[in-house]
């Protein structure tokens, strides 16, 4: 009872002394992910666990992107995989034209975003299984695009290494490299965290929330659904690509067939089985859907694996339909329930 | 995919479009059939169902397999195929799909795409990795030739067993009671079900039904490619294309859609471009949707506030 109480005290501390800045958490989060960048020349991790994770943090920033449309203001999107695919290739064709990184990685945003705006306009009059299928269209039409355009690279666009401000370079290949580069999707994926902790906390969250739960009652209270399924759609598409920039800039080499529907249903199984509306679900969610399978599952099973995978994702939606993250609530209850009914007997066995 | 048609030299306008439109009304029915599947379980169990090509897959490798193993004719081992998909959908509709009925519609996709995976899972475990094939129903060495262009049996068998299946569902949907029941289902479940109707056994006789169609659609494909664990991908998203075309409102209109598609796209990639058929005919689709967002046939679904 006592170390249990001494154990409270100590996380009461500290969530109070972090509690107090909401951007702390997020900053902290990103410290431990960053180590992950160098476990492995201590020899502690292998270097395929690093890529794992850098596949986890760069899909955490895509599937926070579909959690603002898909938590946040209700509407589905089958074509993130499209958009992901036009960060990494796009990035890589006007790296190859001669771009340097920061002009490539801007007009690539500009132009996702602008189809996100142009997919919002069209959600105006499309509504539910039709949105989705319409994205659907979207999806499949840049996939076409990749695979059959000739400046895309056939199989696969290779970019090289990296060339930050026009001096410092950074390639996949050398090790020390890699790993600053890990450390640099990090960054990125804390700073995307904070965005969205913000956005979802603003005024554009509120309202995009009204919209979800009741489409003309938001409309009632003055809010512009045009404006908000606008914002929400480009938001989703800026997330989307800005994750196939991080994919570009960590593998350095991207595959043009590998943005298919599959790939977008994974995304959305990220964020429905991590969690609707929490950003460190939509991380949990990444790590259940592409984390376990790969550190774990496919060392023990290989191709059976997926087996588990599927049976996990059943499992966890049947038991939390708002996601796994919930999870955390029902143990809260537990240990409380369990410390109460220990009080008791303490209080029996003194009387 | 016209290559293998292409038997006579000289190039005539005619025969190519009879060839073509032979083979766009069997594709065309091909995507009927798994339209019809999709839509049915959208109706009655309110959810997309993306694993609808990854079942009739599922049984097609029970096929090739008792084919490869056992040296089964192509009828026999369709007929099992066919009984192993209803074992199938309701098996799923059972373990799956009810005990999740609470969940909303977004999370039971997800539950599909478990369901995709878990079969992806067991196809090498349970059939090995090779991939395999499956002989058309009737050989190709019979067929008639109209104005140059080749007719195989086999195609006709096809649009036929396809169009007297999808009538034959259509009568019944329409005139029967059981029909009546899917119907009302698809409508309103909760009321139906206070009002009698086994919409349990509805919903499990859809999933059944549908995987059955999947399966149907999966054999007809087989000989053309071979059998491969993604070997319905383009099918299955056709099916959904020709669904939103035609509208999920109706049993018909995804039909109607399916051919559409398979039209257009077979026109298109001849005519116009061969890569860029597929993109012109999504983007005219899109544009269409655009004004009409419940497709050819659907209705705009009426909504309390």
């Amino acid at each position: 009872m006592k170390i249990l109480n001494q154990v409270e005290n100590f996380f009461g501390i500290i969530s109070k002394k972090i509690g107090k800045h909401p951007i702390v958490p997020f900053i902290l989060f990103g410290l431990v992910i960053a180590s992950i960048g160098f476990l492995p020349h201590t020899g502690l991790m292998r270097w395929g666990t690093m890529g794992v994770f850098a596949y986890i943090v760069i899909f955490t920033v895509v599937a926070m992107g579909l959690n603002l449309l898909l938590g946040f203001s209700g509407l589905i999107s089958l074509g993130t995989a499209g958009f992901v695919g036009a960060g990494a290739l796009g990035l890589g064709v006007f790296i190859n034209l001669g771009f340097p990184f920061e002009l490539a990685a801007l007009m690539v945003l500009i132009i996702a975003g602008s189809m996100g705006a142009l997919i919002g306009l069209f959600s105006l009059k499309v509504e539910g299984i039709y949105l989705a299928i319409a994205t659907l269209f979207v999806g499949e039409i840049l996939r076409q695009i990749y695979t059959q355009l000739e400046i895309f690279g056939g199989q696969a666009i290779r970019i090289g290494a990296i060339r930050f401000f026009g001096f410092i370079e950074l390639s996949m290949i050398n090790q020390f490299q890699r790993s600053i580069l890990f450390l640099l999707i990090t960054t990125m994926m804390v700073m995307m965290m904070i965005i969205m902790h913000n956005i979802v906390k603003s005024k554009t969250g509120r309202a995009l929330m009204a919209m979800s739960r009741s489409q003309h009652a938001a409309q009632a209270m003055g809010i512009s659904l045009l404006k908000y399924r606008l914002t929400a759609f480009v938001l989703a598409t800026l997330f989307a690509t800005f994750g196939g920039i991080m994919y570009g800039l960590y593998y350095q080499n991207v595959p043009t067939t590998a943005w298919t529907l599959d790939l977008s249903l994974f995304v959305i199984a990220m964020v429905v089985v991590g969690g609707m509306k929490s950003i460190y679900g939509t991380f949990l969610g990444v790590f259940i859907i592409h984390g376990i399978p790969n550190l774990w599952l496919k060392n023990y099973f290989g191709d059976i694996s997926y087996i588990f995978s599927g049976i996990l994702i059943i499992l966890v939606i049947i038991f939390y339909p708002y996601g796994f993250v919930y999870i955390w609530y029902d143990l809260k209850r537990l240990y409380i329930k369990h410390k109460l009914r220990w009080m008791k007997k303490q209080v029996i066995k003194d009387e | 995919m016209f290559g293998v048609h292409l038997l006579f030299d000289g190039v005539n306008t005619m025969t190519d479009l009879l060839r073509l439109l032979f083979n766009s009304l069997e594709t065309g029915s091909v995507y009927a059939l798994a339209a019809l599947g999709i839509v049915l379980i959208f109706r009655t169990s309110r959810t997309t169902n993306f694993a609808q090509g990854m079942i009739g897959t599922f049984n097609a490798y029970i096929a090739a397999f008792l084919m490869l193993r056992y040296g089964f004719n192509i009828w026999l081992v369709a007929l099992v195929a066919l009984i192993t998909a209803f074992l199938t959908g309701i098996i799923i509709d059972t373990f799956i799909i009810r005990p999740a009925a609470k969940v909303s519609p977004i999370s039971k996709q997800i539950i599909t795409l478990g369901i995709i995976m878990v079969i992806i899972g067991i196809l090498p475990w349970f059939f090995g990795v090779d991939s395999m094939t499956l002989p058309r129903f009737i050989p190709t060495a019979y067929s008639i030739t109209i104005l140059g262009a080749d007719l195989r049996y086999n195609t006709i068998f096809v649009i036929a067993v396809s169009t007297i299946l999808m009538g034959a569902m259509f009568w019944f949907i329409q005139y029967t009671k059981w029909g009546l029941a899917t119907r009302v289902t698809a409508s309103d479940e909760t009321t139906s079900k206070l009002m009698g109707v086994p919409t349990k056994t509805v919903t499990m006789v859809s999933w059944a039904t549908a995987a059955m169609l999947g399966t149907l659609a999966a054999l007809f494909v087989a000989p053309r490619i071979s059998v491969f664990s993604n070997m319905l991908l383009t099918v299955q998203i056709s099916a959904f294309f020709a669904g939103t075309l035609g509208g999920f409102s109706t049993f018909f209109g995804p039909v109607v859609g399916a051919f559409i598609i398979s039209f257009a796209r077979n026109f298109t990639q001849f005519y116009i471009s061969d890569i860029w058929g597929n993109v012109l005919v999504y983007t005219s689709i899109l544009v269409f949707l655009y004004f009409k967002p419940y497709g050819i046939f659907g209705k705009k679904p009426t909504k309390k506030v």
